[in-house]
């Protein structure tokens, strides 16, 4: 399950624009993997990295 | 008028001289070159550097996710080592035309990124196509400060699916000169 599909089904009315304006995902391609690079949505909550492990 | 610096092919060096503050640099008898009463750096070939690095294989850039995009295959690069694990970072102050492009079969509102010390500089989008594969062009001019400065191409795949880029010399590619240095 990609982070993209973990953050989803936490946060399941979270819309594809979301994730072009208020969230980004990133990836340095440092061997590290895809992270939250940013969170500013205005009522649902970052997903903490228990809820995404 | 002008005081000129002249090289002859009959006399060696030759000069004339007057006061009107203005200097040219001659060759033989036809180039004619006036040296602008500016202050700045002469540039040359010699530290106008340059490179063009372009992707080989796939890079997996799953759905909703920004990506840096790597390139490990060189055209040129004349940059003397500022170039490397696909990050720009000039020792030369001034502005840089950058070029990059990925080709990607992603939809959506995706789009190629200039990155500038980690953020979105410039983007390049296209609008949504519904075809096997699409290039995301962008280009923009990026002032460097020449030390701390650094530029990097990520790719925003926004197509809603989990997508590979497609490697190739025309496809995916990240390319930068000085065209003015400061």
């Amino acid at each position: 399950m990609t982070l993209y599909e973990k953050i989803k089904s936490i946060h399941p009315n979270l819309t594809d624009n979301d994730f072009i304006t208020v969230i980004r995902l990133q990836n340095d391609s440092d061997g590290k993997g895809d992270y939250i690079a940013k969170w500013e949505h205005p009522t649902l909550p970052r997903p903490t990295a228990e809820e995404l492990a | 008028m002008a005081s000129i610096i002249t090289a002859t092919t009959t006399s060696g060096l030759t000069q004339s001289a007057d006061n009107s503050g203005v200097l040219q640099l001659a060759s033989g008898t036809g180039n004619l070159v006036t040296v602008p009463s500016v202050t700045g750096t002469a540039m040359v070939s010699g530290n106008m550097p340059t490179f063009s690095y372009w992707s080989t294989g796939s890079q997996a850039i799953n759905a909703s996710v920004t990506a840096k995009i790597t390139y490990t295959n060189s055209e040129w690069d004349t940059s003397g080592g500022m170039y490397s694990s696909s990050r720009f970072t000039p020792t030369i102050a001034g502005y840089y035309q950058v070029n990059a492009a990925t080709c990607i079969t992603a939809t959506g509102n995706s789009y190629t990124i200039i990155s500038k010390n980690g953020s979105d500089f410039k983007r390049g989008l296209q609008p949504q196509a519904s075809v096997n594969f699409v290039t995301y062009p962008a280009h923009a001019l990026v002032y460097c400060n020449g030390s701390t400065d650094y530029i990097e191409i990520y790719f925003s795949n926004n197509g809603g699916t989990n997508q590979s880029t497609i490697g190739g010399s025309s496809l995916t590619y990240f390319q930068a000169i000085l065209v003015r240095a400061e």
